[in-house]
């Protein structure tokens, strides 16, 4: 029987055609409905894929929201913990790193230059951790809905801003309030822009993550240790560029762009000066990059994420 | 056991959609069915095959001593189907046979290792899970479900009276799902998933928990959904349920299909296989399962599939 009318169409079209025997498609052939089906289960195109992220811009709205509300409802305190848990932070990194080994000799105002070093950095670590066990912990979504997977890595960084929002205007109270005060100044609207790359970032990071997590769970074994890198790598408690050391590290901690992120955030914050173009620009770029990285990474396996 | 069944005699009192569905008839008959309304094909699979790999202990191996070893163990081996639209499926078969996996793969969960499914539309599977987003009351699932399957924020709430109405649990509907029984999490759920109006629906057990009332009114809402024209699988274990609602029954026996024919009567005989096979008769069990092979085979393609 003649095919030749169906080709381009349906199953029928060329690249999924090859690989069908003969005899099936013979079978199909010619039965009314066969033009419209599709392969079920295939990593849709790219662009496809970004339109429909953008229809599902409410889902994940609404998912981030409602994850947000419900993330402490089972503590007593519940969202007051946004607020305590870097606070206790902060005091017991104040206590070793500024009382007891005075790394802070030369520093005018250490305690700001930590708090915003700390609650920033944060933010990005919420989001790695979350991101590794991503589609572990939406398991349950993933096998009731067809949807994006990668609304997910957006309503995690969604919500993750949601929940942030407090602890950053407790943080701009405590460095404005607590001697030698670093009250805001103008430059303070360099926030936004700030947080819209960090996101940016976040995002990466976290669509790069959760696919590493979903291929090999081992890797969220090794993500606490990874973090303490990165803690320790970004200067986030330590002036590390204060220290001594080969030109290559500095070079290595020059470069990560989490360190660069919290000079700029310190600079504009405590400093009350505009980071140098150079800085927006470096960051800017890993934000970037990290993005494409981490969406054609998770988008290349989004038809296997419902795999048990 | 030969899983092919090419050149067995096939059997005559078949209804239109077996006719056409698995055997070769003249082009003639064919066309004079497409111009009487022939239903239009929905699904169609062919050669799905899927694999797990796992870990399991080797044979002999003691608590302390011996190695787990890595293998693949078959799930689904070569299946191929074509689904109409007004038929209801029912799948049968022993624990482990391959009936949820084969659903996961032809919803598009689970990706086949070899093989291809097509739909004329996204296929919507409720399998056995207990809440969707377990900390979210019922209502707040509900949002977050219907959004999920693509509904823009109008349709989501024209929805939400619906599913309220047709899962009928009360004021647990402002509960967190975590403190659903089971049957009312299935009930949400169902009502959720049904409320998008799929063209294919596919239930994996998913009503078994359910108390009787709710049983009427699911078989109502499939019954409204097959006279949309659309079609629905259904596994479940008790081969009664198969025999009374579905229009067709499809027996897996160790991932592959054994008989594909009209619910009645391959429901029927599985049941006297699994009958026997309860009372140790496994004579009596091997005549059902040729009985049922002989009379109803399964659809198959393409010779290659018996040398595999």
């Amino acid at each position: 029987m003649a095919s030749g009318n169906h080709r381009g169409t349906g199953i029928f079209r060329r690249s999924i055609s090859r690989r069908l025997s003969p005899e099936f498609k013979e079978e199909l052939d010619g039965l009314p409905g066969v033009a419209n089906l599709k392969r079920v289960g295939e990593r849709p195109r790219i662009g496809n894929y970004l339109a429909d992220l953008w229809d599902r811009r409410l889902f994940i709205y609404v998912g981030a929201r409602g994850e947000a509300s419900t993330s402490h409802s089972r503590d007593r305190l519940g969202l007051l913990w946004l607020i305590i848990r870097p606070l206790l932070d902060a005091v017991f990194y104040y206590v070793i790193f500024a009382l007891l080994l005075k790394v802070d000799r030369g520093m005018d105002n250490f305690i700001a230059w930590l708090l915003v070093g700390l609650f920033m950095f944060q933010f990005t670590q919420r989001s790695m951790t979350a991101g590794v066990t991503l589609i572990r912990s939406s398991k349950s979504m993933i096998r009731a809905f067809a949807f994006p997977r990668a609304s997910l890595a957006f309503a995690n960084v969604t919500r993750e801003l949601l929940l942030a929002v407090p602890s950053f205007v407790t943080m701009l109270l405590l460095i404005a309030l607590i001697p030698p005060h670093a009250w805001p100044t103008g430059l303070m609207f360099l926030m936004v822009p700030m947080l819209a790359v960090q996101l940016l970032l976040n995002l990466g990071l976290v669509l790069f993550l959760a696919r590493l997590g979903a291929m090999l769970p081992d890797f969220a074994r090794l993500m606490s240790f990874i973090q303490r890198v990165l803690f320790y790598g970004s200067g986030v408690i330590i002036p590390i560029t204060r220290f001594d050391m080969p030109q290559w590290v500095e070079a290595v901690i020059t470069s990560n762009p989490l360190f660069v992120m919290l000079e700029m955030y310190r600079s504009i914050l405590v400093y009350g000066e505009a980071p140098p173009a150079g800085d927006w620009l470096h960051f800017l770029a890993w934000a970037v990059g990290a993005f494409l990285v981490g969406f054609v990474v998770f988008w290349w396996a989004e038809e296997s994420y419902g795999r048990e | 056991m030969n899983k092919n069944n090419i050149g067995v005699q096939r059997g005559s009192s078949k209804n239109f959609i077996e006719v056409a569905a698995q055997s070769q008839p003249p082009e003639l008959e064919r066309e004079a069915w497409s111009l009487a309304g022939e239903p239009k094909v929905t699904l169609a699979a062919e050669d799905v095959r899927l694999r797990y790999t796992i870990y399991a202990d080797s044979p002999g191996r003691s608590f302390i001593r011996g190695r787990r070893k890595r293998q693949s163990v078959p799930a689904v081996r070569g299946v191929s189907l074509i689904v109409r639209e007004g038929e209801m499926v029912g799948l049968v078969g022993l624990n482990g046979s391959g009936k949820s996996s084969l659903l996961r793969v032809l919803a598009g969960s689970e990706p086949a290792t070899s093989g291809y499914v097509f739909a004329s539309s996204q296929p919507q599977l409720l399998g056995v899970s207990a809440a969707l987003v377990p900390d979210l009351s019922g209502l707040d699932n509900i949002w977050l479900g219907t959004l999920a399957m693509g509904m823009d924020p109008d349709q989501a709430h024209d929805a939400k009276d619906k599913i309220i109405e047709l899962a009928d649990i009360g004021h647990a509907i402002r509960q967190p799902m975590r403190t659903y029984s089971s049957g009312m999490a299935a009930r949400l759920r169902f009502a959720i998933s049904v409320a998008a109006q799929p063209e294919i629906l596919m239930i994996d057990e998913a009503l078994a928990t359910g108390d009787a009332a709710f049983h009427k009114r699911s078989e109502d809402a499939m019954h409204e959904l097959l006279d949309r024209s659309g079609t629905v699988f259904l596994v479940s274990h008790a081969a009664k349920t198969i025999e009374d609602l579905c229009t067709r029954a499809i027996w897996l026996h160790k991932g592959a299909v054994v008989a594909d024919g009209p619910a009645t009567e391959v429901a029927r005989l599985y049941r006297f296989f699994a009958h026997a096979l309860a009372n140790d008769n496994k004579e009596g069990a091997d005549k059902a399962l040729l009985r049922a092979r002989d009379e109803h085979p399964p659809t198959t393609f393409q010779s290659r599939g018996s040398t595999r």
